[in-house]
């Protein structure tokens, strides 16, 4: 199975399980990551589930659509070139080692 | 603002105590009996920020399509009562005229110039109840244009609203408030019915044009309905958020020197009016299992008033909850909700009120300030806001 690490702001880490066709928002749900708000449940619509992307590789995460487009614009923390959606990145087997980085603060 | 809770507490509270005040009888609950029964309401408050999110999250367990809705007697089966496939369909065909991007480019225009022509009315009057004359008939010009209706005068959108609201709300199954419903249900079809035809064949950026020309339209009943439920919840929500945070600004003096030296702190005041008297301060649920919340057994068939307005004076998550404070360290408020059900029309409620309303009147109206002969009122618990905001300034 998939293990994904999401590093928050302070530098502390939760490693977790993510089996494939989840996203790595709910995978951050249902382990407790805090951080990690989502407030939308997945819609692409409140912008509460940004995360910076920090392995060098991440054209293999898939595009960024243009819903998704749209509201990395709308961000509360600032959109840099690493910036996606947690929801829009359903986990897939070649996702195992993603490290994702959340930002200090979604609202 | 909230003193101690006296007892008795709990399912005492009446529904009156609740209209005037709910936060003392809140704060109580949140502390004593989180999911409280609550006989005058029928149905069990959920008050905690934790269990709220939990409810919002687990739309399995907690339905939104509840048995004897009056939302569905009075306005027709629409998005806000609906679960799962066909809550997305709804949803998803109106959503393209919600997003961020149109928001602002096609709405923020049209909200400039319906709040600069509003306040073009009465500017020189160089007094007025900003409630009455801008909160209430920008929301509604506001909604009219997003919805795509045209020649729908303020005051009838405003009127429609407000008997939809009573009728979604008339438990006590008073024969005026049906007789208001049914008119002001008609008045809303016709509107619609006089835009569908030309909707259909010139496609423009509005929520019914949006439905027309959805990958799955929607029929002219489901529009019905769904706009039906917009004009119910859309207008009084940006009206009273509007209404909350200029009171706030103009009762609390550092927030109005911070936000005219910098203007995009009125995006903080909105998030912070919004947390502080959310606008929406209880919705419905009901429960499919029996589940468990904030340590009372809930049976399947439960009904459930979920208090947004409990939840962002929760203490655990927001220091000195009663406070209104845009300084305060950032958490999630739940006055959009969550989920699935995650308000539809937040986007053009930040950028109405936000970048609009609020920014425009305190620029406009030099030497604002509240009518002290005339107090400022507050009333509601489900829907809650100013209901009056008289004012003066320099003409």
């Amino acid at each position: 199975m998939p293990v994904i690490t999401y590093v928050q702001a302070d530098g502390s880490t939760s490693v977790v399980d993510a089996p494939a066709g989840t996203t790595v928002m709910k995978a951050a749900i249902a382990n407790d990551v805090t951080g990690i708000v989502a407030e939308c449940g997945g819609q692409a619509m409140c912008a509460t589930c940004h995360v910076y992307v920090s392995t060098p590789d991440s054209s293999s995460l898939g595009e960024i659509s243009e819903d998704e487009n749209e509201m990395l614009d709308c961000t509360a923390a600032p959109r840099t070139e690493q910036s996606r959606l947690s929801c829009q990145l359903v986990v897939q087997e070649r996702y195992d080692g993603l490290t994702v980085r959340v930002p200090e603060y979604q609202v | 603002m909230s003193t101690a809770y006296q007892e008795p507490a709990g399912a005492d509270v009446t529904l009156d105590e609740l209209y005037q005040d709910p936060y003392p009888a809140f704060r109580w609950f949140r502390e004593h009996d989180p999911v409280p029964w609550i006989p005058a309401a029928g149905r069990y408050l959920v008050t905690r920020h934790r269990d709220i999110v939990f409810v919002d999250t687990h739309p399995e367990m907690f339905s939104a399509d509840e048995q004897g809705s009056l939302v569905t007697r009075v306005m027709g089966h629409n998005m806000l009562r609906k679960d799962g496939a066909a809550h997305d369909r709804d949803r998803r065909a109106a959503e393209p005229a919600l997003r961020p991007r149109i928001v602002k480019e096609h709405w923020t225009p049209r909200f400039q110039q319906n709040a600069d022509d509003l306040i073009d009315g009465f500017i020189e009057n160089g007094s007025g109840d900003l409630f009455r004359d801008f909160a209430g008939p920008l929301s509604a010009r506001n909604l009219a244009a997003i919805m795509g209706l045209r020649d729908v005068a303020d005051q009838d959108l405003q009127t429609w609203s407000q008997a939809l609201i009573d009728g979604a709300g008339n438990y006590a199954d008073d024969p005026d408030v049906w007789a208001r419903c049914e008119a002001a249900s008609l008045g809303v079809d016709a509107a619609i019915d006089a835009v569908i035809p030309y909707l259909q064949a010139n496609p423009d950026g509005s929520v019914i044009s949006a439905m027309l020309h959805a990958d799955e339209p929607l029929a002219p009943d489901e529009i019905r309905a769904n706009v039906k439920v917009f004009i119910g919840g859309g207008l009084n929500e940006p009206r009273d958020a509007v209404g909350v945070a200029a009171w706030a600004t103009l009762t609390h003096p550092e927030v109005r020197r911070a936000v005219e030296a910098d203007p995009t702190l009125w995006r903080r005041v909105f998030e912070e009016a919004v947390r502080w008297i959310a606008p929406i301060g209880m919705y419905p649920r009901q429960t499919t299992q029996e589940v468990e919340l904030g340590g009372r057994v809930l049976p399947a068939g439960a009904r459930l008033g979920v208090c947004a307005g409990s939840a962002n004076r929760d203490e655990t998550v927001f220091e000195r909850p009663d406070e209104f404070d845009i300084d305060r360290p950032p958490a999630p408020h739940v006055a959009f909700g969550g989920g699935p059900h995650f308000c539809l029309g937040t986007w053009a409620a930040r950028a109405q009120v936000a970048q609009i309303a609020l920014p425009t009147l305190f620029r406009r109206l030099r030497g604002l300030r509240l009518d002290e002969q005339d107090p400022v009122r507050l009333g509601g618990w489900v829907f809650r806001g100013v209901l009056n905001l008289p004012a003066v300034w320099d003409a």
